[in-house]
């Protein structure tokens, strides 16, 4: 009784609860159950996280303490644990090859995450692509860079579509090649009991990546879509690859309602059938 | 107008009274509550093989439906569309779509900007409040699921 109050003094929480603890013949017990207290307090780092957080008493935490009857009070975290089975460790997104074959190693690559604020990655992107005049001594950077890669998954797919229509439209004649796939993200999960075993979950997740570039790109590709163009994939209907910068270009002088691309498809698929043939030669 | 608005504050309106010019704007910057109603988006166009991808239909009823219009309705592609929240499960089902195929489905994707209009109702009709419309923007993605062309 006497040890384990000093040893938990630094805790004014334990202490509490150690004074008013009776009976000295549980510590034995207690002392016995230690063992497995210390297996899994010292293979366990994250869930003493998450207990701080829980608010229950952490007393893993301190690893020095370990020895003495603090695990008294190791049996509360351990059925709080066993509602939860296990906890994720870790996450860790495999590496993918890039999606874009041919690209400069150069690239500038903005990852977009769940939490990323849009104000923030577009402040950074518009910057690096109009290129700061006069940073440093200027005359470095004229004109910013030709390219930039959006890519984003999970959640964070449709902030990713955003920001890269953001940046169509303040930058301008840009050309776009958008790819999807799913990306495997490894988890790590730890059982709570502490004996050791983790569980890997390999899971998929739909990622984006938005090639957006200043330069043109090819117009073969799946996934391409031209400069200034709102509503490219019906005009590639006709065609699957071939011509679809041309008809783009017939297209947009036809649809007069810019902004409202929905609306304007109807005409646009009717111009497509009739002259079919006749969109082409224009080039 | 003060005094109707806010009887509770009369005996402190009185006082404003004596410098109504600074203290109208003030007014008119009340806000009023309103209900924001969100008009559904523009018409779309509807041809056979466009799916439009909701959040509120069962995800696999709206797989089959694309992998039935793929394999059964003889269409060499399809469009699938989401917008919003429902773009994450379009390019889930896309490649679903293209995963189920061993590969030989293709996707082509391409994003657009829908721009999508709210009304703003006044909750109280006796305010002398108009009925508002906002305009935003919202993410779209139109996913081409098809088969390429043997050459």
């Amino acid at each position: 009784m006497f040890t384990g109050c000093g040893v938990v003094s630094g805790q004014n929480q334990y202490l509490s609860r150690d004074a008013v603890r009776p009976h000295p013949g549980l510590d034995v017990n207690r002392a016995i159950q230690m063992e497995n207290g210390v297996a899994s307090g010292t293979c366990s780092v994250y869930q003493d996280q998450t207990y701080c957080n829980t608010g229950q008493p952490a007393v893993v935490n301190n690893s020095s303490n370990l020895l003495k009857p603090t695990t008294v009070q190791v049996p509360p975290p351990a059925i709080k644990l066993g509602q939860e089975g296990f906890k994720k460790v870790c996450r860790t997104e495999e590496d993918s090859p890039c999606p874009f074959p041919g690209l400069a190693s150069g690239v500038l690559e903005m990852r977009v995450k769940e939490g990323s604020k849009i104000r923030n990655l577009m402040g950074f992107a518009m910057a690096r692509m109009q290129g700061e005049k006069g940073v440093s001594g200027g005359s470095v950077s004229s004109d910013g860079l030709r390219q930039v890669v959006f890519t984003g998954s999970g959640r964070a797919v449709t902030k990713t579509i955003t920001c890269a229509e953001i940046m169509k439209r303040k930058v301008g004649s840009l050309h776009q090649l958008t790819k999807l796939r799913y990306k495997v993200v490894k988890e790590v999960w730890e059982s709570s009991e502490g004996e050791t075993s983790e569980m890997t979950v390999h899971r998929t997740v739909p990622s984006i990546s938005i090639l957006l570039s200043k330069d043109p790109l090819d117009p073969q590709e799946p996934g391409y879509q031209p400069p200034e163009t709102l509503s490219a994939l019906w005009e590639e209907k006709e065609g699957v690859g071939s011509g679809v910068s041309q008809t783009a270009t017939c297209k947009r002088p036809l649809g007069p309602l810019g902004p409202l691309p929905y609306s304007s498809f109807h005409q646009c698929k009717r111009v497509c059938l009739g002259e079919g043939v006749s969109v082409l030669p224009p080039h | 107008m003060t005094e109707s608005r806010n009887p509770g504050i009369s005996s402190i309106s009185q006082t404003a009274q004596a410098h109504p010019e600074s203290c109208s704007p003030a007014v008119e910057m009340d806000p009023v509550e309103y209900t924001l109603r969100k008009r559904l988006p523009r018409k779309l166009p509807k041809r056979r093989n466009d799916v439009y991808v909701n959040m509120k239909t069962d995800f696999r009823a709206q797989l089959a439906r694309c992998q039935k219009l793929l394999e059964g309705g003889g269409h060499r592609e399809i469009c699938v569309h989401g917008l919003g929240l429902a773009i994450n499960r379009a390019i889930n089902i896309a490649l679903q779509l293209q995963a189920s195929s061993q590969g030989v489905l293709q996707l082509a994707a391409n994003t657009s900007t829908v721009e999508l209009v709210d009304d703003l109702e006044p909750e109280d009709p006796d305010e002398a409040a108009e009925p508002m419309t906002r305009t935003r923007n919202n993410s779209a993605i139109h996913i081409k699921v098809f088969y390429p062309d043997p050459q």
